[in-house]
């Protein structure tokens, strides 16, 4: 670059930019279709967080403070769906993460069939969240296969689980299909980690005796720690975003008690029309995974320069 | 030697073990569909029916309107890709290769918005379609979804651009090109591979959006897979299991054709996949 640059001082770099002023027109579309669609609505959403929002000609909104957010903070369904959201995170994302990083270790040691256990895999990444859903729902119904295999078969109960009808099972059942769905996607990233990591390291180790054991925790784990946090951020964010299993195999039933944030946000924008009510529980959970997001990069421990994103 | 030998044989029985308890779900759905719908709830229940039969699949094909839900949705999710990919790429072609005032706050806030979830954005964006006469209607769909994938695709991209050396762009600028010669002569060919990983995953997303097309879809025949799928299942409820996951086997279809071959760029492209939803 140096060199290139040294080779024709007659082109000076603020010339260049002058003279390509067509890439104006290569921006536009990318910088219309973000501000239209994501920006402004991010803007609008703030608005109408302020609002008794109304939706429809002819209505008029009116402005009413904070009401909207001290609804939400003192509704005990809000609340309890927030809950369930946060547990639902603190419940898949590091079962996703060890469990995607164990079949990542057995995968790296193996030499044949690689390749068709990490497509096997990774099935269940690319099934849709409403199939998997319904799957899990027809194994989970109480007429199910799970039910026949604890009831009849092994006799470990004496009548059918109503799996999707309770709290507590339908929020686990969910957990179950959101762990089944990410582990593809974790075995995928740590694999590409555990390739950069350097083999010299584990020879050195293995003579100096160390077992294998302890070469992970003392070699492997380090050496990935950015790609843990990597996954920590992008599946703390996707733990935040579920709704279709719960839309579709609970629907927040009973009694709104298995609602997830989003279930519930949703309900009150489109159910109850309650619009400024969904604003303002939107922007308290934006705020929620943002300062998770930021305490996750503050916190985590780390010694390597940021690789995140890097194709390779 | 022994031991060794041991211990691989224990890592793909492990392995195995794996396979069969994240497989079994999906083979309870083919096995579903492959199985005449009158012993759905037949007991005991099996994993794999006696007598295997395609009727469930014969009705979904010819006798409703199931093949329009499927030209919908790849319509929509190939008119996103093409888009989106052309979109990113240049936005990403800009923000990698030249200077001007606000960029770093773009970029910045191109960054922020991937952290929060799609789905809060949902009544505002409601809102903007019902203004722009989007609403109930197929396209309607593309630029939300477009914007949708902006992001993480332009982030993609642009990465994979800041590695093209900047001396294939100035040799262009040198023989009288513009940044558009140079976007389609240099940028376009050489980030393919980038802007192939990150469209698998475009068209994914597009392909199985559940809620924002619930949202703005009314009519019957403007419905897209999963609501056409998820609708059916709540119409009939209990007994029609056997139509509603042939329909889900024949809309995994193409994204596992799709999976098989580009598996090396799903591995690239790393990220997403679990994510937007």
């Amino acid at each position: 670059m140096t060199q290139a640059v040294l080779k024709m001082p007659e082109i000076p770099k603020r010339k260049t930019i002058k003279v390509n002023y067509p890439f104006i027109f290569l921006l536009l579309p990318g910088l219309v279709v973000f501000l239209l669609f994501t920006v402004y609505p991010i803007v609008k959403l703030l608005v109408m967080s302020f609002f008794d929002w109304q939706i429809g000609f002819g209505q008029k909104s009116v402005f009413v403070g904070l009401k909207n957010y001290l609804q939400v903070i003192k509704d005990p369904i809000c609340r309890k769906a927030i809950s369930n959201t946060l547990i639902y995170a603190l419940v898949t994302v590091p079962s996703q993460i060890v469990i995607g990083l164990g079949v990542a270790v057995l995968i790296h040691s193996i030499k044949r069939f690689k390749i068709t256990f990490r497509v096997l895999y990774y099935l269940p990444v690319i099934t849709s969240w409403v199939i998997a859903a319904l799957v899990f729902k027809y194994i989970f119904n109480n007429e199910g296969f799970l039910n026949y295999v604890l009831t009849d078969l092994l006799r470990l109960t004496e009548n059918y689980i109503p799996w999707l009808d309770r709290p507590a099972t339908g929020l686990f059942v969910a957990q179950l299909l959101g762990i089944w769905k990410g582990i593809g996607w974790n075995m995928v990233v740590f694999l590409a980690a555990l390739q950069g990591v350097p083999p010299e390291l584990y020879e050195a180790a293995s003579i100096d005796g160390s077992g294998k054991i302890k070469q992970f925790f003392y070699i492997t784990l380090p050496m990935i720690k950015n790609t843990i946090l990597f996954a920590l951020v992008m599946l703390s964010i996707g733990a935040f975003n579920v709704f279709t299993s719960i839309q579709l195999m609970t629907g927040g039933k009973p009694a709104h008690q298995t609602e997830v944030a989003l279930t519930w946000m949703y309900y009150k924008a489109f159910e109850a029309r309650d619009f400024g009510y969904a604003a303002a529980l939107s922007y308290i959970l934006a705020m929620i995974i943002t300062l998770i997001t930021i305490m996750l990069f503050k916190y985590f421990p780390k010694d390597h320069a940021q690789r995140i994103g890097k194709l390779t | 030697m022994r031991t060794a030998k041991r211990y691989k044989l224990l890592v793909y029985l492990l392995l195995l073990c794996g396979v069969v308890i994240t497989s079994t779900p999906m083979l309870y759905l083919v096995s579903t569909s492959l199985r005449p719908n009158g012993s759905l709830y037949e007991y005991p229940p099996k994993l794999w029916p006696n007598r295997i039969t395609l009727e469930n699949y014969h009705y979904v094909l010819f006798k409703v309107d199931f093949y329009r839900s499927f030209l919908n949705s790849l319509f929509v999710a190939l008119t996103t890709v093409v888009l989106s990919a052309l979109i990113a790429s240049s936005l990403a072609f800009c923000l990698a290769r030249f200077d001007f005032p606000g960029k770093k706050l773009l970029f910045a806030a191109i960054m922020a918005t991937m952290i929060i979830p799609g789905m809060t954005l949902i009544i505002p964006q409601f809102e903007l379609a019902v203004t722009l006469r989007l609403v109930n209607k197929l396209g309607g769909l593309i630029p939300f979804y477009t914007a949708w994938v902006l992001p993480f695709s332009t982030f993609m991209i642009k990465g994979y651009i800041e590695g093209i050396p900047v001396d294939f762009d100035e040799a262009i600028y040198m023989d009288g090109g513009n940044a558009f010669t140079v976007y389609r002569t240099i940028i376009l060919p050489l980030a393919s591979p980038a802007i192939a990983a990150v469209s698998i995953f475009n068209f994914l997303t597009a392909w199985e959006e559940y809620p924002w097309a619930l949202t703005v879809l009314n009519d019957l025949e403007k419905r897209t897979l999963p609501i056409t799928i998820s609708g059916f299942f709540g119409q009939h409820n209990f007994t029609l299991w056997g139509y509603v996951f042939a329909m889900s086997v024949i809309s995994l279809l193409p994204v596992i054709i799709c999976f098989l071959f580009f598996q090396k760029y799903f591995v690239s492209g790393l990220s997403s996949g679990g994510i937007n939803h």
